[in-house]
């Protein structure tokens, strides 16, 4: 690639290669994301691009495989541009017939359409989809459009363009307040604006400032940042060098934790193909400025996506948080001023400068603008990554966008934000979603994390799990974190286990109450969350494990027990060969039964049975 | 030249050399902020949590460890509120119940106000106060323990589990660990667990003359900087 050391040669390199992608007929769009991967897209690439040359359709048709699209459950993905066809759980041997049928004689294979489990229809084009209709992606549209291997791609649709602007026209002050009148805050949970944080650091004297970027996702089954980062790397680098000629930084870090192998490998690529072409490095597009961004690999622990943790972790130390009674912004890496941002936020950045503060902050509430990610997963027919403006209700991300609830029984509650964050029951479903109004609700809106729960799941069950997560994950610096988390988890294990007290509960939420104010970091402050949220919303169902030993969603295991009705049971001993206990007797063609004591609660009679003979109480 | 800066702290107006914690301030003008992870002439790491203050900012107070809290003009801290004391037993409760097995922790509860156990007890030897750790790096720049794992399996331990050269047995360690010192009627076994409460009697001076030092000797257990002043 040619090393740019102008203003106007970015341009003219966009305008060459936007000439050079006219010349393809169609292109064949691929997901080659982790979810995508892990259902063999990589041979379905392969095998396309094959039969592509075996057909002597190459110079015609563009291959290209991308990140990912966020609707992993129905990969691989395919989208035919243009005309956006879309084929979904395509395997390597549909190759030969996508390229026949589809590229050469533009019939669709109605096997390969996707079909809407709302109304049992076949769609054949992705915007009909409910699930990318009901969105408002922005971010995540950018995926279809590039191979995040190649900077070509990214400059093609008008990448490092607000750099460029950022650096000839526009003074840092400008840009910081251009940030600030957008209204962008940052997406990593807090919702810190980011404007005033970049004034902050950039008001601090010293030469020597740093921008990380924070993509040590750790919430179970959220992967915005992951999917952000492995789809388009260029656009989070841009958005990070904006930022550090912003505050006057010369260093970046882009901090990724070692179980996202995909974003690691494209993140260097991203990084390595912009030194190449002189965007990173001394004297960028021949102005003063310099940077350059240095990939550091997370270990995998949880708290290292806390600012002052993650910052020791880069320095090489054991990630532990410190107080933050002086900022970051003042003294963060190697007691440098530092700016911390999420991968969302960086990637948010470009498009502010490109198209103004007005045009994002035209989007949101009033104190929350523009769009956010959220990875949608638990009880709900569609599950993956969904984008929509602040401010859309969480009953509309359920139903319309989620397709309502998988397996017929009703939606309860929806858990937003991560291990941190809280469970919010139907009534709140029509709360806007948005930094403020889900603070308001006992939740947050942490990195985007948002689990569908229906009524076969028992909260008390939830906070349990959460509890032992974080109990995992803490770091063990401080008292109310360590001690007290464990002690949560203690008392709620003692209440799922039929062995809970009256008095537990006040005792509960009194300590949990401790924990997160007197905790040292942001990860013990908000870790007392799914207990507090869930005993506010669903203190009947904590009252039922505690006075009556029971589990209204027959979950925990030791308040349930299993049992077949014998005027339901026919005695065809499906039952009876499934269960791996041998805890269930009976004769042929009789009404069987469950022996209690040799009943290990597993589940699987039930899911045998197809008589519904069997019920828990 | 010494610089100081002028803070309130509980209503009192404390001067404090400039770049000093809140703790050693009120320590100093004889209020006895609990602190257990603190030692003077060590770094303080705000771990234990028991010296936390309320700094009140426009009106609304954050609690926050009084250790890692750096004196600034105009400070308006609130050492003793209902607020304060009611957490600090709390986290107080949650040591004993941990390591009941220390005359420090056992008066650290009682000082505190913790008049009974709600956890079961679970008579651990180590409350990972970093006590040892600290000064074994910072005072004699040994190094030769630290903090191992992470969370419930947070540990002081040897650089893989091995004793190493550089250690100078000192002794250090155990000589500053809170828990080196048994309650008065020696350890007590697994199962018989108490608040032993000993100390309470000889708390009534204090409680009576809130603010004031009475140099209750109870800080001999945990070196409070009142009693080595």
């Amino acid at each position: 690639m040619p090393r740019l050391r102008k203003s106007g040669e970015l341009k003219a390199l966009q305008r060459e290669l936007q000439e050079k992608n006219r010349n393809f007929r169609s292109t064949i769009v691929i997901c080659g994301g982790t979810g995508c991967q892990a259902s063999k897209s990589p041979e379905v690439i392969a095998a396309i691009r094959k039969e592509i040359a075996r057909q002597g359709l190459d110079k015609d048709i563009l291959v290209r495989s991308t990140g990912c699209h966020g609707f992993c459950e129905q990969g691989p993905i395919m989208v035919f541009e243009p005309g956006n066809l879309f084929y979904c759980h395509v395997s390597p041997e549909d190759a030969a017939a996508i390229v026949e049928k589809t590229v050469i004689k533009g019939e669709i294979i109605e096997e390969l359409l996707y079909t809407d489990p709302v109304s049992g229809l076949k769609v054949a084009k992705e915007e009909d989809i409910p699930f990318y209709s009901s969105q408002d992606r922005f971010l995540l549209s950018y995926s279809k459009k590039v191979d995040p291997c190649s900077i070509e791609d990214y400059i093609a649709i008008g990448g490092y363009s607000a750099i460029e602007r950022a650096l000839s026209e526009i003074d840092p002050e400008t840009v910081i307040s251009e940030i600030s009148a957008a209204g962008l805050r940052g997406r990593g949970g807090a919702g810190f604006p980011t404007g005033r944080k970049w004034a902050e650091a950039r008001e601090v004297p010293g030469d020597e400032k740093y921008v990380i970027c924070n993509a040590d996702e750790g919430d179970p089954g959220a992967y915005m940042d992951r999917c952000l980062l492995e789809a388009n790397p260029h656009l989070v680098l841009e958005g990070m060098m904006i930022g550090a000629w912003a505050v006057g930084a010369s260093q970046g870090y882009i901090y990724v934790r070692k179980e996202y192998p995909l974003a690691v490998k494209h993140a260097r690529i991203a990084v390595q193909q912009a030194r190449e072409m002189g965007l990173l490095g001394e004297n960028i597009l021949g102005s003063s400025f310099s940077f350059d961004v240095e990939i550091a690999r997370g270990g995998g622990a949880f708290v290292c996506g806390e600012s002052t943790a993650l910052m020791a972790s880069i320095e090489g130390k054991v990630g532990e948080p410190r107080p933050k009674d002086v900022h970051t912004v003042k003294e963060g890496l190697w007691n440098k001023p530092t700016v911390l941002n999420n991968v969302e936020t960086w990637a948010n950045v470009p498009s502010i400068i490109m198209n103004g503060s007005s045009w994002f902050a035209s989007k949101g509430t009033k104190g929350s603008k523009g769009t956010k990610i959220f990875a949608l997963t638990g009880q709900v027919k569609n599950t993956g990554l969904v984008e929509v403006a602040m401010g859309t209700t969480l009953r509309s991300i359920v139903f319309d966008i989620g397709g309502g609830p998988k397996n017929g029984k009703a939606i309860k509650a929806v858990q937003t934000g991560g291990p941190s964050g809280g469970c919010l029951p139907v009534s709140k479903f029509d709360q806007p979603v948005d930094f403020d109004s889900l603070t308001d609700a006992g939740s947050m809106m942490g990195s985007g994390g948002m689990v569908v729960m229906d009524e076969g799941t028992c909260m008390v069950d939830v906070a349990k799990y959460f509890l032992s997560f974080l109990q995992d994950e803490s770091c063990g610096k401080c008292v109310p974190c360590r001690i007290g988390v464990d002690r949560m988890l203690e008392i709620v294990t003692d209440i799922t286990e039929g062995r809970g007290r009256p008095e537990q509960l006040s005792l509960l939420k009194e300590l949990a109450e401790t924990v997160s104010e007197t905790s040292l970091c942001g990860l013990g402050k908000t870790a007392s969350n799914p207990v507090l949220s869930t005993l506010r919303y669903f203190q009947e169902e904590y009252a039922a494990h505690v006075n009556h030993k029971s589990c209204p969603a027959g979950v925990c295991k030791a308040l349930i027990n299993y049992t077949i009705r014998p005027e339901k049971c026919s005695g065809c001993g499906l039952c009876l060969k499934a269960c791996p206990h041998e805890a269930i007797t009976g004769e042929k063609k009789k009404a069987h039964y469950i022996k209690p004591q040799e009943c290990m609660k597993c589940g699987i009679c039930v899911s045998e049975c197809k008589f519904e003979a069997i019920t828990v109480n | 030249m010494q610089q100081y800066v002028t803070l309130s702290i509980d209503g009192v107006p404390v001067r404090a050399p400039k770049g000093s914690s809140v703790l050693d301030a009120a320590l100093n003008h004889g209020i006895c902020i609990p602190h257990l992870c603190h030692v003077p002439t060590l770094s303080d790491t705000g771990a234990c949590r028991l010296c936390i203050v309320e700094h009140v900012r426009n009106g609304w107070g954050k609690v926050t460890a009084s250790c890692t809290l750096t004196v600034q003009e105009g400070m308006v801290i609130l050492s003793n509120s209902e607020k304060v004391k009611k957490l600090r037993r709390n986290i107080a409760e949650l040591l004993v119940a941990q390591a009941p097995n220390s005359r420090a922790v056992q008066d650290i509860a009682v000082r505190c106000g913790v008049k009974e156990v709600r956890y079961p007890f679970r008579n651990e030897n180590c409350i990972q106060c970093g006590r040892c750790v600290r000064y074994c790096k910072e005072i004699w720049r040994a190094d030769a323990i630290g903090f191992l794992g992470r969370g419930k399996n947070r540990r002081v331990d040897f650089p893989f589990g091995v004793k190493p050269e550089f250690c100078k047995n000192c002794g250090s360690c155990t000589l500053y660990c809170p828990m080196s010192v048994t309650p008065c009627e020696g350890p007590m076994k697994r199962g018989q667990e108490r608040l032993c409460g000993k100390c309470e009697s000889q708390l009534s001076l204090a409680e009576n003359v809130p603010g004031a030092c009475v140099r209750c000797e109870l800080g001999k257990g945990f070196q409070c900087a009142r009693h080595t002043a």
